[in-house]
């Protein structure tokens, strides 16, 4: 009996998806804390408990309204039934929205340097036919290159679900963030992996509330944590780029 | 705890309906210029919303315009339309009698939309009163900017923490504050505004509920919000730095922020503990621009 059974075999998606979403992805992610150094120099975050307290809300606001919801749209416009050519306009739109949307010029040029790095690394490793058109099209300057859009048409070819990449998605950068904090607060890696699995629940929630938000929702961010992105731009001590 | 704040997300959105009805109040304003003077070359009013007869601040020719909602406030599913047209030259102050106040809105939110369209040279200065939402108020207001490369836009927006007979703040159900510019026929900016406090935070360490719109990434302690749009082709960095030195010295009150656009154009966004405060920076702001740009004196339309 035991020696017909198949053995279980993992969805093709598994593997490049755990690569993706690895913390030694070299995106850059790990040069930016996205407005937490602002808080650290504030002293409003200095312990385990301050970060859990940011990061949960970055997750559910920045992560949610921002990234997650760029991500959500892109994979609409590439699996509606619009011919090829509407459905990237509409991809190429999305990234002129998201980088729109983004008012702290930090913020901006993370998603821009983090998305020219996506799309290097998506081309060069997990080819997709509209990896290289994006890549064109950032060329031509008419878009921007945004991580979440690098990152959804990269993951879209690789036939990974909009269902599993949006936790993995803001599970990876809660890593890095987690990561970014043990060294500037610093934090014990233990800790770090406490606040971690304390995120379980909020990843799951934000990937819940991305499928229920309207496009329009898209830069909802709360304004606190906006305000920190802005002033890091002229903070004096200055470990990370954002 | 961070599920029931996402659920709580959903049900907002959806509990209250779009408004599809005719407006409650339209108003549709063209701007031009004659003898070198700005006045209304197009004027349409309806229902609950109209404008006063426009009146002149200084001899620079810029029209002011005041708008007033007779009505006193919006009330659930009220949708006022405000279509504003400058033209070729032609300079629009718009400002409101009052603070806009939204009441309690049980069955559908109440909303605004402003469409505006500034050609070559021309501007706006768009200078609200403060909005006051009333407990169980729920607001929408969108936005559309339509302007020339060398048009200049300048909007104001100062949000209360609302009213409620208890005297508790932050009692209204939402707040959605969307503006979108494009510039020279490229999108600009988005600037997005959603205050929830219901579902506002998740849960701390001990898993209590950490809900609080007054506290860490919204309002960090502070009651208001005021937001700063300007569009320009003469905004540079040097400018937002510039700026950026002028708000040092309301560091003691605010929590502010201000950041160059993907073109020409900053944003600030400001946390205080009184419409005052706010005010007396955006004056200051705006004076500066009005002073460099346009040869005018500070503007003073209200003292709080």
């Amino acid at each position: 009996m035991g020696s017909q059974e198949v053995p279980p075999v993992p969805p093709s998606y598994l593997l490049p998806l755990l690569q993706l979403c690895d913390s030694a992805l070299p995106n850059g992610a790990f040069s930016h804390s996205f407005g937490l150094e602002t808080y650290l120099a504030r002293g409003v975050v200095h312990d385990e408990e301050g970060f859990t307290a940011w990061l949960r809300q970055f997750i559910g606001q920045q992560l949610v309204y921002s990234d997650g919801l760029a991500l959500r749209l892109v994979f609409e416009a590439l699996d509606s039934p619009a011919l090829g050519d509407c459905a990237l306009a509409e991809v190429w739109e999305l990234d002129r929205r998201v980088t729109a949307q983004a008012l702290p010029l930090q913020l901006r040029g993370a998603g821009i340097k983090m998305g020219l790095r996506m799309v290097e690394i998506g081309a060069g490793i997990f080819t997709a036919p509209e990896l290289d058109e994006y890549s064109a099209q950032i060329s031509a300057g008419r878009c921007a290159g945004h991580t979440a859009v690098a990152f959804a048409l990269t993951a879209h070819g690789l036939r990974i679900p909009l269902a599993q990449l949006l936790p993995a998605y803001f599970f990876s950068t809660a890593i890095s963030l987690t990561q970014n904090a043990v060294r500037a607060i610093p934090l014990g890696q233990t800790a770090g992996q406490r606040v971690l699995r304390l995120m379980h629940d909020d990843v799951a929630a934000a990937a819940t509330a991305v499928m229920a938000l309207d496009a329009g929702d898209l830069g909802a961010v709360a304004p606190g944590l906006e305000i920190a992105q802005m002033r890091h731009e002229y903070q004096r001590a200055r470990m990370f780029m954002s | 705890m961070t599920a029931v704040a996402a659920v709580t997300v959903a049900t907002v959105a959806t509990a209250t309906a779009p408004a599809v009805k005719a407006p409650m109040g339209e108003l549709r304003l063209e701007i031009g210029v004659r003898n070198g003077r700005s006045l209304a070359t197009g004027q349409y009013h309806r229902g609950a919303l109209r404008v006063i007869r426009p009146h002149y601040l200084d001899d620079s020719g810029q029209v002011c315009y005041v708008t007033v909602n007779p009505g006193g406030a919006y009330l659930g599913g009220d949708l006022y339309t405000m279509d504003i047209t400058v033209a070729e030259g032609a300079r629009l102050l718009l400002t409101t009698q009052s603070a806009t106040k939204i009441y309690k809105t049980p069955n559908s939110y109440a909303e605004q939309r402003l469409t505006v369209k500034l050609a070559a040279n021309s501007s706006l200065e768009y200078m609200p009163g403060q909005l006051i939402a009333y407990r169980g108020a729920a607001y929408r207001q969108s936005a559309l900017i339509e302007m020339d490369a060398s048009a200049s836009l300048i909007m104001a927006e100062v949000l209360t923490p609302g009213w409620s007979p208890d005297g508790q703040p932050f009692r209204y159900e939402q707040l959605r504050l969307r503006n979108e510019i494009r510039y020279g026929g490229e999108l600009l900016a988005i600037d997005n505004v959603l205050l929830t406090p219901t579902s506002a935070g998740t849960a701390d360490v001990a898993g209590q509920p950490v809900a609080d719109i007054a506290g860490l990434a919204f309002m960090e302690g502070f009651s208001h919000l005021g937001s700063l749009l300007v569009v320009d082709s003469r905004v540079d960095a040097a400018l937002v730095t510039e700026l950026q030195q002028l708000l040092l010295k309301y560091e003691l009150d605010t929590l502010t922020g201000i950041s160059l656009l993907n073109g020409p154009g900053f944003v600030v966004r400001a946390l205080a503990s009184s419409t005052t405060v706010l005010t007396a920076m955006m004056d200051e702001l705006t004076g500066l621009l009005r002073e460099r740009w346009f040869g005018q004196a500070p503007l003073n339309l209200r003292k709080y």
